[in-house]
């Protein structure tokens, strides 16, 4: 059974990060729970999903964030505590609702989780949700360890409730996907009951109709709210303070990064000189707070991801304060000694820290570093990333790359997000030219379908996952139809969302909390909408072709879904449907005819090539058994036998 | 806390191998058991869009103290195990010294500019000589071809752990594994996984 | 020969315009298709050599070297090309009515030889909407279905390689010029293929000016608002200056100057009107419709218009003088114009050290023709 739920007070456990803000959610309580997948938020709503039933929770995938937090402020205006998840993304597509939000206030304790990527790890940018708070006007909690995401999103909810608005706690790769230990605490067996009330004066917070308006009124509201909030922080116990009296250096991080600077200040064997104030608390930034520590030095280091919010924040409230504390010289990415992108870790916190000390840190033997160096050079060949074994978006993009090409009228595909963005790289045959955020593909389509006014004679195309779909492509396809704008619209349907983990989404039978659900049909909802609609499986190229040559000559607004499940899918994976073979007398391999079509071109990683004896072989540990590379063999050597 | 101590304090130990290869769960469960000896574990992880066919890693690091970062320093890994052969020197490049030592699997997996013919992929003579050459200690296991005749090749990440835990570099035995099996995977998965455990441990000689 | 491949192929033919869709270089390979009369590569192949290249009439053609091999004479320049007969022919009453371009010759010739066995099929071109649809037939009843000139230029050697891949032999194809001498480099085994079997038995060539680019064709029909199905299009001789075209609607004039727009670059360079490397070749008698020019140039081609005139398939009567004078005075005129336009280019005989020649003629030829 999972430690999660079943986890006892006192218990110490090793919890990802994520699982660690899941259990925080629990032992506040929490009744509703809604998000949209996105790497590396998805655990969390995964994992409370699980344990919903036992711990009597409404949990939900909803269509898209902006929902979500919809679906979430719901129950906090009935009372209840709730709480939204996403990535750093998904906050850009709520804060149309979430800016309505921030001024009507909530009832139940609220909490935005957005996870942030600092360095892209698995995000085409890496935005930050940070801003969100100064522009949303609430609170920010940022937690410095797996401990503290536990703690301090339980916090969240109390800090909610006492000022009635909502908080953003904010999570990063690598806390959210990082595991480390954690003490649980108690989870409370209560029954909240559900009620909006909404009939008392229009301006009272707990009994009025919940609305934004008047807006001076609420914005002046808003603000007390952040000011009450700042009070709050400065006696917070998640604002830390370690180091010397007077220190030659104080460091002032938060988030991931205070993990960074710790080791460093340990790497630096600076413990004497730099002292580290870890901030959870990050905006409004507690002024006392900060008062206290400034009066201690004359330099501020400050290491943060990505971009400098808390060190512009505290460098205004540092020259609030200078009559008090003195002129302080700050240090960090506008002194370039802390990159302004990507992510950070110990070495470069390190470096930036012995810069400042006057030192030089070389984190690495050097003669070895040169050594391992050329030999990886050499001998390592770079691992790019491709679509898996068996994954039926490389047997689409392969028939949408062979359509394209073959009309010979440099046709082009738009792209958004999921698996399939992998598209722009050889593996997906650089069919991708347009590639942006969810459902973008389809709405860069609709315009790029309208320029033939101007003289744009070539054919566009959108790519858009099942999932995507349902989140932002339908409205896309909507204006496209409308304006009878000439794109086909390829819906890559792999039943799931793929990329974070085969989540549920309105198109399956079954939901986040495996209930029975109506699947909302894509073919028809199209049809619906007016558009011609042709349904193929990719893993027959022959046929998807043929249909999508046909969709693509005809004008207006085409859709052609292709579908086939995900070779990770729970259903699928480890499921060979086919055992492949190769006739190695058949097989051309380099000759003319073939060229090595299969591993050269397609680059399955399921095939090899044999380079003794000249021919393609499959390799057994990887191949998932698809059958694709047979259809495409142009000598017919590669033959598959359906498993029994 | 129990009474099983480190050679080093933090012990830092790498996992890596290719997305899809069962590094993270291999990481999870050295984790729990180290865990319950009373150890303090920060693990970090890559995944997400490294999962389709890139290098993965999992960074662990073992404290009878206190949380370390969840990214070791350059130049510090204690240990790396690697479920495909280069990615151990791959990581040996950022984070190896000349004490380092690795257990690496033998299976390659051919990155796909390799399959493609782009890029070419030393044989296992060379590969052993240069990874030989890169650290104090090393164990070459071929573990993807033992996992295979257990039935599925996924079974490698446990021959890992099984492996690792002959080594006696850490204090990790058969007994704490298959408490977090139990615990786990429940009672069913854990026979074939400490059959796994087992044939790991004897491929170290 | 000189050999090359992909990359040669593109540069030379696709990069230059050169490229008349004729299908020889696709089907060999997954690397090149053909669609809506569009020759497009799929995905860049590195090899150094390669059918491709070898097997295209637009890239380094050595004339002397082809026509040794396929007639054992040198190219010399003569206007209508090696041959040992010349007749005036029409279908006989065994090849039943259908619309004919001219006198029917060509239906009657493949239905003969497919009756006779003397082929396993004929690859032709039909239609499929306004686009030129090549397909291999198996008799003279689906010969038949084929039948009329089709104006635009047809990837009919894609099929004819389609098919040699499935194992199909000895079959007939019937050829533009350009198709001839892709066929006759076929046959050379340019590539050295150890297993190579030579697929194609017997070549019926066409004459031929110039074609018309098939999706540029059916632009300017819509242009022109030409609905309907086509029934026949021509190119009545000089002085009409006009393209006729004939529908189920009504007939059409487009001027001639509209339509020379639509021609590939690539004929014209072309120095051959009469198909001189086929095995008999078939076009129109001036000023006499309802008659085909007949040129026998091979035994094989003479064999095949003894059995069809014995067995009723076809009608011949004595080719007269003049019109052979005029025949000849066109195409020498063509291979006049093809080859300095081949030369300003500078792609005539090109030296080695700029580059790789298009076409490739012996001095002897070269004073003939004097371009």
């Amino acid at each position: 059974m999972s430690q999660l739920y079943e986890g006892k007070k006192g218990e110490k456990v090793l919890f990802m990060g994520n699982q660690a803000i899941a259990r925080g959610a629990l032992e506040a309580g929490v009744s509703v729970a809604a998000g949209y997948p996105g790497t590396p938020s998805s655990e969390i709503i995964e994992n409370l999903a699980d344990v919903s039933k036992e711990a009597n929770m409404y949990v939900e995938w909803s269509a898209n964030e902006k929902i979500a937090v919809e679906v979430a402020a719901a129950a906090s205006f009935a009372g209840l505590r709730s709480m939204c998840t996403m990535k750093q993304n998904g906050v850009n597509v709520a804060s149309d609702f979430l800016l309505h939000l921030v001024l009507s206030g909530t009832r139940g304790g609220m909490v935005l989780v957005p996870c942030d990527d600092p360095g892209a790890l698995s995000s085409i940018n890496e935005g930050e949700a940070r801003h969100f708070a100064k522009l949303l006007e609430i609170p920010l909690l940022e937690a410095g360890d797996f401990q503290e995401a536990k703690d301090m999103l339980k916090w969240a909810f109390e800090l909610s409730e006492e000022i009635h608005n909502l908080v953003m706690f904010r999570s990063v790769t690598r806390l959210s996907h990082a595991s480390g230990s954690v003490e649980l605490g108690e989870i409370p067996h209560t029954e909240p009951q559900a009620k909006f009330v909404n009939n008392g004066f229009i301006l009272d917070p707990l009994e009025g109709p919940i609305v934004s308006a008047p807006v001076g009124y609420k914005h002046g509201l808003q603000q007390d709210k952040l000011k009450k909030a700042e009070e709050l922080f400065e006696e917070s116990p998640f604002n830390t303070y370690v180091g010397p009296e007077n220190p030659e250096i104080l460091l002032i991080t938060s988030s991931g990064a205070t993990l960074y600077s710790r080791e460093a200040i340990h790497l630096c064997n600076a413990k004497d000189k730099v002292g580290l104030l870890k901030l959870g608390t990050t905006f409004p930034l507690p002024s006392k707070l900060i008062a206290k520590h400034l009066k201690t030095t004359d330099k501020v280091l400050v290491v943060e991801e990505v971009l400098p919010f808390m060190e512009e924040n505290l460098k205004v409230l540092a020259q609030e304060l200078a009559p008090e504390v003195g002129q302080k010289t700050f240090y960090g990415k506008r002194s370039g000694n802390i990159p302004m992108t990507g992510e950070l870790n110990p070495d470069l916190v390190a470096t930036a820290l012995a810069t400042l000390l006057g030192d030089a840190y070389s984190p690495q033997d050097q003669e070895y570093q040169t050594k391992a160096a050329q030999q990886v050079f050499f001998n390592a060949p770079v691992r790019d990333l491709t679509f898996c074994p068996g994954c039926p978006h490389r047997a689409s993009f392969w028939s949408i790359h062979n359509v394209l090409a073959a009309d010979n009228r440099e046709g082009f595909v738009c792209g958004d997000i999921g698996c399939y963005s992998m598209a722009f790289l050889p593996s997906g045959f650089s069919t991708l030219k347009t590639l942006h955020a969810m459902g973008s593909g389809t709405g860069v389509a609709s315009g790029f379908g309208k320029l033939g006014q101007f003289g744009l004679d070539q054919p566009v195309v959108s790519v858009c996952g099942d999932s995507t779909f349902f989140h932002s492509g339908i409205p896309a396809l909507v204006n496209a139809i409308h304006h009878k704008s000439d794109i086909t619209m390829v819906i890559l349907d792999n039943s799931g969302t793929g990329m974070t983990g085969f989540q549920s989404h309105p198109g399956l039978p079954v939901d986040a909390q495996g209930n029975e659900s109506p699947a909302l049909d894509i073919p028809t909802i199209c049809r619906a909408l007016g558009a011609t609609v042709e349904v193929c499986d990719p893993f027959y190229p022959y046929k998807t072709q043929q249909t999508f040559h046909k969709l693509l000559e005809a004008p207006g607004a085409k859709v052609l879904v292709l579908r086939q499940i995900c070779a990770l899918s729970p259903e699928k994976k480890g499921k060979k449907q086919f055992e492949m073979s190769v006739d190695e007398d058949v097989c051309l391999g380099e000759n003319c005819g073939c060229n090595k079509l299969c591993t050269r071109v397609f680059r399955c990683p399921g095939l090899r090539w044999d380079e003794e004896k000249k021919v393609a072989t499959i390799d057994e540990v990887i191949c998932a058994g698809c059958g694709m590379c047979a259809a495409i063999c142009p000598s017919g050597a590669i033959t598959r036998k359906e498993v029994a | 806390m129990g009474t099983a101590t480190l050679t080093k304090d933090p012990y830092n130990l790498i996992i890596t191998g290719v997305g899809g290869q069962g590094n993270v769960l291999a990481s999870r469960v050295l984790g729990n058991l180290l865990a319950d000896q009373g150890f303090s574990i920060t693990i970090g992880e890559t995944f997400g869009a490294s999962q389709r066919g890139g290098s993965v890693m999992s960074h662990m690091r073992i404290s009878a103290g206190e949380s370390w970062s969840p990214q070791i320093p350059q130049g510090q890994a204690d240990m790396v195990v690697a479920l495909e052969p280069i990615e151990a020197l791959r990581v040996l490049h950022t984070y190896g010294h000349p004490g380092v030592k690795v257990i690496s699997n033998t299976r390659s997996i051919y990155p796909v500019g390799v399959i493609s013919g782009d890029n070419k992929y030393p044989s296992m003579d060379e590969l052993k000589t240069i990874i030989e050459d890169l650290t104090e200690s090393v164990w070459f296991i071929n573990a993807t071809d033992a996992a295979m005749k257990l039935g599925n090749p996924i079974f490698g990440n446990i021959m890992m752990v099984g492996a690792l835990a002959k080594t006696g570099v850490l204090p990790i035995d058969r007994d704490g594994f298959e408490k977090v099996m139990l615990r786990t995977m429940g009672e069913k998965k854990t026979p074939v996984n400490l059959k796994a455990f087992d044939m790991g441990a004897e491929m170290i000689t | 020969m000189k050999l090359f491949a992909q990359t040669q192929l593109l540069e030379d033919v696709q990069g230059k315009g050169l490229c008349v869709g004729c299908g020889a270089c696709v089907d060999l390979c997954p690397y090149f298709t053909t669609y809506r009369g569009k020759t497009a590569m799929l995905f860049p192949c590195d090899r150094e050599t390669g059918r491709c290249f070898a097997y295209c009439p637009k890239a380094e053609v050595d004339y002397d070297e082809v026509y040794k091999a396929r007639t054992g004479r040198a190219f010399d320049g003569t206007p209508i090309g090696p041959h040992l007969e010349t007749y005036k022919a029409k279908a006989g009453e065994k090849t039943a009515e259908c619309t004919f371009q001219c006198g029917g010759t060509v239906t009657a010739l493949i239905s003969c030889a497919l009756d006779n066995k003397m082929i396993s099929g004929a690859v032709l071109t039909d239609s499929e909407g306004r686009m030129p649809k090549p397909r291999l037939v198996r008799t003279s009843e689906q010969a038949r279905d084929c039948a009329g000139s089709k104006y635009s230029a047809s990837p009919t050697l894609s099929v004819l390689n389609r098919e040699a891949k499935r194992g199909v032999r000895n079959m007939g194809v019937v050829a533009t010029p350009c198709q001839a001498l892709a066929i006759s480099q076929m046959k050379m085994n340019p590539t050295d293929k150890p297993d190579f079997e030579d697929p194609v038995s017997l070549v019926i060539g066409l004459f031929c000016t110039w074609a018309l680019d098939a999706r540029k064709l059916e632009a300017l029909l819509a242009e022109k608002g030409i609905e309907g199905k086509i029934i026949k299009a021509d190119v009545p001789p000089p002085p009409a200056e006009v393209f006729v075209v004939e529908t189920d609607q009504g007939t059409v004039e487009i001027p001639l100057s509209e339509v020379r727009e639509i021609i590939p670059e690539g004929c014209s360079i072309c120095p051959d009107m009469t198909s001189e490397l086929a095995d008999v070749s078939v076009g129109q008698v001036e000023g006499e419709a309802g008659f085909n020019t007949l040129i026998i140039r091979t035994q094989k081609g003479a064999e095949l218009v003894k059995t069809a005139i014995s067995q009723g398939y076809l009608v011949t009567e004595n080719l007269e003088g003049d019109k052979i004078h005029n025949l000849a005075t066109a195409s020498a005129n063509k291979k006049k114009r093809a080859l300095a336009k081949a030369k300003e280019m500078g792609l005539l005989n090109t030296p080695d050290e700029e580059g790789r020649a298009a076409m490739r003629v012996s001095e002897g030829a070269l004073n003939k023709i004097q371009p």
